[in-house]
């Protein structure tokens, strides 16, 4: 099992890094991180080290789940409308190793990219004399973690759905999740169903706002990335949050995937 | 079973292929319109046979072999390869699969291609790279080892997909079209493959539209028509035996007039001095012979005429045309349905297949 999954994980890895849309993402990545040596000559002193590793964490963040959607829509579908995928499920594999084994090769180009984004950002800290920390990994730790839960994201659409289609709904998820707990805040002075809708928006859809510490506004206040609030248990606690959002969501794509005729 | 369409072995070892009743019913994605891919196909494939399945574009070929290879759920009905149902995992382990047009990632190479199928049949690494080394020497690929697969021909592809579906060395071959896109040497390759193939005791299965391919190395033959089958026997059992014409070809004196020996012809050829003849089942050869010595002629050659493959063919996808009429012939099963000349006793004489016309895909 372990073979055949790693088999697959490594032909998606080989398809992924041949697709050049995602050197053109490494390129934005990198800009950014040098966008934040331009914003900080506008900005106040005193914020010069937020600003920086802002910028450089909401990179990650950004470009990394883009990355996750953009492979998640397209290296499913195109395996069924390309039929590459003919030859290897009537080989002796269980559809939903194959669904597993691409999320594998998926997740290993994006640990990859998350790593060359990571090692900008520290770049580009080190240059400006902003110290890097270990708030920094962590709050690196939780980025990977959110990009791999859009993985997830994408990839379940994926299973039963066009890449048009797809990147929209695994999008959408993607900025509710994002705004998970402004929305049921925003929700509390609404009417009962409007409530009641943010509520089940809220269950039905990953909270990614765990994984955005940085520049995060917690009772008014500007916590940036914290030592003090994002403690290593934290990451540990919304990681294993993030991988039950990843088990459930690969388990969904392989039961659809598996009920899928290939014609 | 529902119909005659068995190749039962008397042994006790359950059978390559059996297929049951098997039935595909889509849906058009907008208008929802039912469309019936498979209607009650039932056949059987016996041990070390090779098996020609043969029908029209649109006839259910395909289906039914992604059906056997687990990449379509039937609607109803049953399959089983080498004794194991359909879809699962132990059959496939045993089975070598050819996709029709197959699509393999064009940035592997041919043997990135079969390291990745060895690996999903579980095979260690040494036996892969082994296994690897020898079936490209075998598909001819070998010196096409480091271009990757987006530089191959449609007949080098068709070469690679063959060498993977063999990796795993497998019990039984099932080959969706595995002489489409091949030239006659890549056709004839193929061909002597699948013979090899069937005296090292394999089973193969596979669909084609070219009907001298079956007829020349298929052991037994199965032609399906609009989702239902319509023939199953072998190329001899199934081709009419009776005689239907008599071919006769005569060279004539220069300035002869043919007029006097086309008589009752039922077909007329004609290239310069040479003329060449279809006379009824019922002529008088020896009396048409000594009419063309009279006349100065000289005969060439006499020859009975026989169903072709191809006539059978035609015959057995034009019967199922005729919607309906032929459904009081089988059980439960529409595959005994209008089977043409699946009864046919004893063996016809061996019949030439003069032409392999891409129409009947």
């Amino acid at each position: 099992m372990i073979g055949r999954i790693a088999a697959i994980a490594l032909n998606t890895f080989r398809e992924a890094v041949r697709i050049r849309v995602l050197y053109g993402i490494l390129v934005l990545a990198v800009g950014a991180n040098l966008l934040s040596l331009v914003v900080r000559e506008l900005a106040a002193s005193a914020d010069e080290a937020r600003i920086a590793r802002d910028i450089g964490l909401a990179g990650i963040s950004l470009f990394g789940s883009l990355t996750a959607i953009f492979l998640g829509v397209f290296l499913l579908y195109t395996e069924v409308s390309r039929r590459t995928v003919h030859a290897i499920v009537s080989k002796p594999i269980e559809r939903w190793e194959f669904v597993v084994g691409k999320y594998a090769g998926m997740a290993l180009v994006l640990s990859v990219l998350v790593g060359v984004f990571a090692a900008a950002m520290t770049g580009t800290l080190a240059w400006q004399g902003v110290p890097v920390s270990e708030v920094i990994a962590k709050a690196v730790v939780l980025a990977w973690v959110e990009v791999l839960v859009v993985a997830a994201i994408a990839i379940f659409f994926s299973s039963f759905s066009t890449p048009f289609l797809s990147g929209i709904f695994a999008l959408g998820v993607w900025a509710i999740g994002r705004v998970t707990p402004d929305l049921e805040r925003a929700a509390q002075a609404a009417s009962p169903s409007i409530r009641w809708t943010a509520k089940a928006a809220a269950l039905l859809v990953p909270d990614l706002h765990l994984y955005a510490v940085s520049g995060r506004t917690v009772d008014g206040a500007h916590v940036s990335v914290n030592a003090d609030f994002v403690s290593w248990s934290y990451v540990g606690l919304a990681s294993l949050s993030g991988l039950g959002w990843i088990a459930g969501l690969l388990a969904l794509a392989a039961v659809l995937f598996h009920r899928r005729d290939f014609t | 079973m529902a119909d005659g369409a068995t190749d039962q072995a008397p042994g006790g070892e359950p059978p390559a292929i059996e297929v049951v009743g098997l039935c595909k019913t889509y849906r058009t994605p907008l208008r929802r319109r039912r469309v019936e891919a498979l209607r009650g196909v039932t056949f059987t494939v016996e041990r070390g046979h090779i098996f020609g399945f043969v029908g029209p574009n649109g006839a259910g070929k395909t289906t039914t072999i992604r059906t056997l290879m687990g990449l379509i759920r039937p609607t109803s009905g049953r399959a089983a390869l080498l004794g194991e149902p359909v879809p699962s995992r132990a059959a496939r382990a045993r089975v070598g699969f050819l996709p029709e047009a197959p699509y393999f990632y064009d940035y592997l190479t041919v043997g990135e291609l079969l390291d990745l199928a060895g690996r999903l049949f579980g095979l260690p690494a040494a036996a892969r790279r082994r296994r690897a080394d020898e079936l490209i020497e075998r598909v001819g690929l070998s010196r096409a080892r480091s271009q990757s697969l987006k530089k191959f021909s449609k007949g080098m592809l068709q070469r690679a997909g063959l060498a993977q579906a063999l990796m795993n060395d497998p019990e039984l071959v099932v080959l969706d079209e595995p002489m489409s896109g091949l030239d006659p040497i890549g056709r004839k390759e193929v061909r002597d493959l699948i013979l090899e193939l069937r005296d090292r005791g394999k089973t193969v299965f596979f669909s084609t539209h070219i009907l001298s391919d079956v007829e020349a190395i298929t052991d037994r033959v199965a032609i399906i028509a609009r989702g239902q089958l319509q023939a199953h026997g072998t190329p001899s059992e199934l081709v009419r035996r009776a005689v239907l014409g008599i071919d006769v070809a005569v060279r004539l004196p220069a300035g002869a007039d043919a007029g006097p020996l086309t008589a009752g012809a039922t077909q007329v050829r004609r290239r310069g001095d040479e003329l060449a003849l279809t006379l009824p089942a019922d002529a008088d050869a020896d009396a048409w012979i000594a009419r063309a010595h009279a006349a100065g002629a000289k005969v060439i050659s006499v020859a009975p005429r026989h169903e072709t493959l191809e006539e059978l063919f035609l015959r057995a996808v034009d019967a199922r045309g005729a919607e309906g009429a032929d459904e009081s012939a089988g059980g439960p099963s529409p595959g005994a349905a209008g089977a043409p000349a699946a009864s046919a006793s004893g063996a016809s004489s061996a019949s030439s297949t003069e032409s392999a016309p891409e129409a009947a895909t």
